[in-house]
């Protein structure tokens, strides 16, 4: 009898991060190998994100590395039998954005764990379309403690 | 002009101080049915990080009378969580420094700072 079930990817982001429309912006959470995650993202014309002329805010590429994240953690905590805990953004170092990206753009969001303690993580990320990479750059994120109070921060 | 940063704008609760000085001040205050809170987290509205530095972007732009392009966020720190109904008031300066377009920016809520962040600015090239 198996400790827990086996979770296959790729596998709707939707069922691992508290993100709910319209701030959703991870689609899919496409692999997870020691400690770096791949996402997919599209972002249609009517994302809040998007100007007329479909052209997605930069400030998106912040929110997608730290879904991404959320979304590579929310599983590891499945794969542990728990539920996906909740993590807020605290921390910002060097995010370059060279690209634009547009509604329709399949977007992939590389993360990497760069380390974890006392309940933050430092994460690398970068969003990629095709070869184009469009932003990188690192987050910090603080991982809430699941027995803690839901409302403390 | 994208919808968020439509509802951004539509929060703000007075006129743009500062302007022709690149400098900025105001208050916003994100009602519970702000876009932003969406989804941001379900049972738990928090204003996202990506709202507060749109926000000083838009008040830069309003202020220069010029469309701006985030290029990079050299550093952000977010202290508190903003919630619904919160006055914040936003202030930034912006500056050169070798030859980039740097905007220095806090935001507060009660007097206590709940974020500040640096970043890059350049000029877009179309209208938002």
């Amino acid at each position: 009898m198996p400790i827990c079930n086996p979770i296959t990817l790729p596998l709707a982001a939707e069922r691992l991060i508290p993100h709910r429309a319209p701030m959703r912006l991870v689609d899919t959470l496409v692999s997870v190998n020691d400690g770096c995650a791949v996402a997919e993202s599209v972002l249609p014309q009517s994302t809040m994100m998007a100007d007329r002329e479909g052209r997605i805010d930069e400030v998106a590429f912040m929110e997608l590395i730290a879904q991404s994240y959320a979304a590579f953690k929310g599983y590891m905590d499945r794969m542990d039998g728990k539920p996906p805990g909740e993590g807020f953004l605290v921390g910002v170092r060097h995010l370059e954005i060279s690209g634009t990206a547009h509604a329709g753009d399949r977007l992939l969001t590389s993360i990497r764990t760069v380390a974890e303690f006392g309940g933050f993580a430092v994460v690398e990320g970068t969003v990629t379309r095709g070869d184009e990479t469009l932003a990188s750059g690192t987050l910090k994120l603080w991982l809430v403690d699941p027995d803690a109070a839901r409302d403390d921060r | 002009m994208s919808a968020l940063r439509k509802e951004i704008d539509a929060s703000a609760m007075e006129a743009l101080t500062g302007t022709g000085t690149e400098t900025g001040a105001r208050r916003y205050r994100f009602d519970p049915g702000f876009i932003g809170f969406s989804g941001h987290f379900p049972g738990n509205p928090i204003l996202p990080a990506i709202v507060q530095i749109r926000a000083v972007v838009s008040l830069a732009e309003e202020e220069s009378g010029k469309t701006l392009r985030l290029t990079a966020v050299r550093s952000a720190k977010f202290l508190a969580p903003i919630r619904p109904d919160e006055d914040v008031w936003i202030r930034y300066r912006r500056r050169l420094d070798s030859g980039m377009d740097l905007c220095d920016a806090t935001l507060s809520v009660a007097g206590n700072t709940v974020a500040a962040f640096q970043l890059e600015l350049a000029e877009g090239e179309t209208p938002r």
